[in-house]
């Protein structure tokens, strides 16, 4: 009886989207959807019972408008009914239970070869830190297709949640301690992961992408992720910044020049070097600018904005930013103040990244 | 022997005394209950606005005229007003207080005076939230989630008046339940044994009993927070030591019984409307009163069903999720027993029978669909999705609400002394009923495939506009459902027919004094029988309602 049930509600592994579910995408999906599954069939079955048997009442004892006798009919109970009704559902639910249980213990117990992958949030992004390649990922997550990876997460600030809908994965992400969440992509593909505990402002913007890539490129992939900065010449720094960096920036910062959280990355360095930007101390950037003063060279600017990000505060906006401190090598905020020189040429004027972090232009 | 009114007809607690102060200084029970169905209604409506601002925000994908800021304030607005203001005083403090004593053949609630403070206390948790709004505005969620409250650099200015408000509007509640218990234990009338109270008294009696034990919890819980806010002792900070997760804990101890406190009030008029309007002995009597205290004695023990991607251990998942399954058993032995009365009475599909049958399809989703979210294995795919935001739409305003809105148009007459139109009763409930769905079951699909809650736009998402734009659709039907029944509810108040006693033949107690009841409701306190035996009335044609029998002594005359 129950493997017949099993064989109806069973979907076949990486199953597509459907009515209630979106794609299958990872290992422990297809034991999620046939929990759900079976849950809903047990919905309908009990909804149809309940709204058939009030739509038969309604019509077959329905009151004529001038009917006002009152006539006595009916039991006013029947215990044996009652207490049927009251046990069948408990031991349906006692079954629900038992079966949700199982898979849950699926969902948590990560196989012990799992691939590790440090996860931080922070208002509003996701930072991903392999430990085994020494690589850092800013809005992508890049994980080999076919093996366990197991994400351990923490926050810098206040609550997010970790969830990849096609994995049926979540979890909390939490300041001051670890948690953690597996899974085990079945296909190459990119996968959306988005942020599902209220945390503020940009909430709705703090998205990251998993890229699932096939197991024998991935060792390439990472080294190469690792380092790629290192080597490049300062011509090539502001694609590589585009594409790798400024997703840890774009839920504020848009590229074309639109008012977000914080101010445009368009035509930021025109303003900067002009110095025409107020504060909200109601000082002017051009009084901090040139020999002698506070921050003399206008890439200072930059630097202590990406760094100390209080320090000066440009009017109309709250000074919501989190400091960088420690997080960026010196030669990746090179990369941004060469992002930031050299935009017009990365972006189109509507705010497109236009070329891939080999510099090559993008389709 | 018709009627038990022996006051004067004339004289009613509408124009006994005038003036407004007479109504601010007032300590009757029913001018009490008036006072709050007023303000709780004028609430709803501020709360439904901004319901209307978030969906038509969401119609396209990159937001149509809220800044993200401007979105958070709207939703957490929507839900503190919606949860605090509106549903758990609703049935309780309005209907409830209206009603309550009557049913008991009493004078008032045992503490008047108290009463009255009570509704004092909801104006002043009101004016708090204002003030928020006005100092800084509130974007934490109606949840105060930890670290996010106490950051001052993330959240915005009026958490603290907020909370302020919060917390004396927990007080009120509790003065409310504390009133009611004591009422119903010391105030029953001569034949009413526990068994033999209307269900509704069986459903606030179980309310009151959570008001009165959860809301201490969160009362201090919200004290905690302003404390830490406002002088940086580390409680739930962990930059200060604290922990976040432990706030949820607290919060939800009281937050999930809170949930309880809004549906069986709502259960408790749903058994009336069902049993009345079908003139059919209720069925079941002993099972539905015995649900209600099991699902408010079951409801204490369910809080970490809210945490189970939180982080909390396995083994705590495991055992929250089991007990969350027993709140279903109670829920579906109501939903049966309603049923049951259905069968072989007499139904009149009037305007409050539309509200009480729409309960039961309403509630049967809501219900069934707690399934999924109870079960681990689902949960964690579901959990803070737009599943989750139609699930406790469906309970929270599809059938507590809904179930207030049936009390008000069953009630209505005995309130005003005026019948409202029937016709457009049944044309705005039928519409409440068809915008509601459109509105919240495009929720669940979208949750299930993949929408978190809480966003202010979803351009990485643009598949789901499809849903979005189906819900806000409904939501305008939902809102000209409301505003058709705002309009020929208030036009009966002035051009309504006058309304008999007992119009639908009702035969619990507030159906046997004059509509509106008479100042101190009933001379003597009398005495009562079985209050869902129909057949001691007659339709009268003089009066357009139910009397009493002329050959069948009232309870208490045996012999007489």
């Amino acid at each position: 009886m129950f493997s017949i049930i099993s064989s109806l509600l069973a979907t076949p592994q990486g199953n597509p989207e459907n009515f209630w579910l979106p794609k299958q995408a990872s290992t422990v999906a297809q034991s999620v959807d046939f929990t759900f599954n079976l849950i809903t069939w047990i919905c309908y079955f009990f909804f149809a019972l309940i709204v058939i048997a009030m739509l038969v009442f309604m019509i077959k004892y329905r009151r004529k408008s001038n009917d006002h006798e009152i006539v006595v009919t009916g039991p006013t109970h029947n215990t044996a009914l009652e207490v049927t009704w009251t046990v069948l559902p408990l031991l349906l639910v006692i079954v629900i239970f038992i079966v949700g249980m199982r898979g849950y213990l699926n969902l948590r117990e990560a196989p012990a070869d799992c691939y590790e992958v440090q996860v931080t949030g922070q208002k509003w992004s996701w930072t991903f830190s392999h430990p085994k390649f020494g690589a850092i990922e800013v809005g992508e997550l890049t994980v080999p297709v076919g093996k366990p990876v197991r994400l351990l997460m923490t926050s810098n600030d206040v609550l997010h949640s970790l969830w990849i809908p096609d994995f049926r994965v979540k979890m909390d992400v939490i300041p001051g301690r670890y948690t953690s969440l597996w899974f085990e992509a079945l296909e190459v593909g990119e996968y959306l992961l988005n942020c599902s505990e209220y945390c503020g402002t940009d909430h709705s913007k703090m998205f990251a992408m998993v890229r699932v890539i096939p197991q024998e490129d991935f060792d390439k992939t990472l080294t190469k992720l690792a380092s790629e900065y290192e080597d490049m010449s300062l011509g090539e720094l502001p694609a590589y910044a585009i594409n790798r960096l400024y997703n840890r920036c774009k839920s504020c910062h848009s590229l074309d020049g639109s008012i977000g959280t914080g101010p445009s990355f368009k035509g930021l360095w025109d303003r900067v070097s002009r110095g025409d930007t107020l504060f909200t101390s109601g000082e002017e950037l051009s009084s901090l600018l040139g020999d002698a003063t506070f921050y003399g060279e206008p890439e200072n600017y930059i630097r202590e904005s990406i760094l100390n990000p209080q320090a000066h505060i440009v009017q109309g906006y709250l000074g919501s930013m989190p400091s960088f401190q420690g997080q960026l090598k010196e030669k990746q905020i090179t990369a941004f103040i060469e992002m930031f020189k050299n935009l017009n040429e990365i972006t189109t004027a509507e705010g497109e990244i236009s070329v891939n972090p080999d510099g090559t232009p993008r389709q | 022997m018709s009627t038990l009114t022996t006051t004067n007809s004339n004289d009613n607690y509408l124009n006994h005394t005038k003036g407004i102060l007479s109504w601010l200084c007032t300590v009757d029970h029913k001018r009490i209950g008036i006072m709050y169905l007023v303000c709780v209604l004028f609430a709803f409506f501020l709360g439904g606005v901004f319901a209307m601002l978030l969906r038509f925000q969401l119609l396209t994908p990159e937001g149509m005229f809220l800044t993200q800021d401007q979105y958070n304030q709207a939703f957490t607005m929507h839900g503190a007003i919606m949860v605090f203001l509106v549903i758990i005083p609703a049935v309780p403090a309005a209907l409830g207080n209206f009603v309550l004593p009557i049913m008991l053949g009493a004078k008032d609630v045992a503490f008047p005076k108290l009463n009255l403070f009570s509704w004092y206390l909801w104006i002043a948790g009101l004016v708090f939230f204002l003030l928020a709004l006005a100092t800084g505005g509130l974007d934490t969620g109606w949840t105060f989630y930890t670290p996010y409250s106490i950051d001052k650099a993330s959240s915005m200015g009026g958490v603290i008046p907020a909370l302020i408000g919060a917390f004396i509007l927990g007080f009120s509640s509790i003065f409310t339940g504390m009133n009611f218990i004591v009422t119903i234990h010391r105030l029953r009338p001569k034949g009413m044994t526990w068994f033999r109270m209307p269900l509704f008294l069986w459903a606030t009696y179980a309310t009151a009993i959570i008001q009165v034990l959860a809301t201490p919890v969160v009362g201090i819980t919200l004290l905690l927070l302003i404390v830490e806010r406002s002088m940086g002792i580390g409680i739930f900070d962990p930059a200060m030591g604290g922990d976040p997760v432990l706030y949820q804990h607290f919060f939800w101890f009281y937050s999930h019984p809170a949930v309880y406190i809004m549906i069986l009030p709502a259960m408790g008029i749903i058994s009336e409307l069902i049993s009345v309007h079908s003139h059919r002995h209720i069925f079941g009597y002993k099972f539905i009163a015995y649900s209600s205290i099991a699902i408010a004695m079951f409801g204490f023990i369910v809080w970490g069903h809210h945490m189970f991607t939180s982080g909390q251990s396995q083994l705590m998942n495991i055992i929250f999720s089991l007990v969350t399954f027993s709140v279903s058993i109670p829920s579906a032995v109501k939903v049966f027993n309603w049923l049951a009365t259905l069968y072989k009475g007499s139904i009149s599909l009037n305007t409050p029978m539309i509200y009480g049958l729409s309960f039961i399809f309403i509630f049967a989703i809501g219900g069934l669909t707690g399934l999924h979210l109870a079960t681990l294995a689902t949960d964690i795919h579901l959990h803070d999705s737009y599943f989750v935001v139609a699930h406790f739409h469906y309970v929270m305003m599809g059938s507590a609400l809904i179930g207030f809105l049936g009390g008000i148009h069953h009630w209505w007459p005995k309130m005003t002394g005026k019948m409202y139109h029937e016709g457009w009763g049944r044309v705005a409930a039928i519409l409440v009923f068809i915008g509601f769905n459109v509105t919240f079951f495009s929720q669940f699909m979208m949750g299930s495939k993949g929408m978190p809650r809480r966003y202010a736009t979803y351009a990485e998402m643009p598949e789901f506009q499809v849903y979005h734009i189906w819900s806000t659709a409904g939501s305008v039907i939902l809102a000209i459902g409301f505003v058709i029944c705002a309009i020929y509810l208030l036009q009966s108040c002035f051009a309504g027919k006058k309304a008999p006693a007992n119009p639908w033949g009702g035969r619990s107690l507030e159906w046997q004094c004059s509509s509106p009841p008479p100042w101190d409701n009933f001379a003597e306190q009398p005495e009562v029988g079985d209050c869902y035996d129909y057949s001691v009335l007659e339709w009268n044609e003089e009066e357009q309602g139910y009397v009493w029998k002329k050959d069948v002594l009232h309870p208490g005359e045996a012999n007489g």
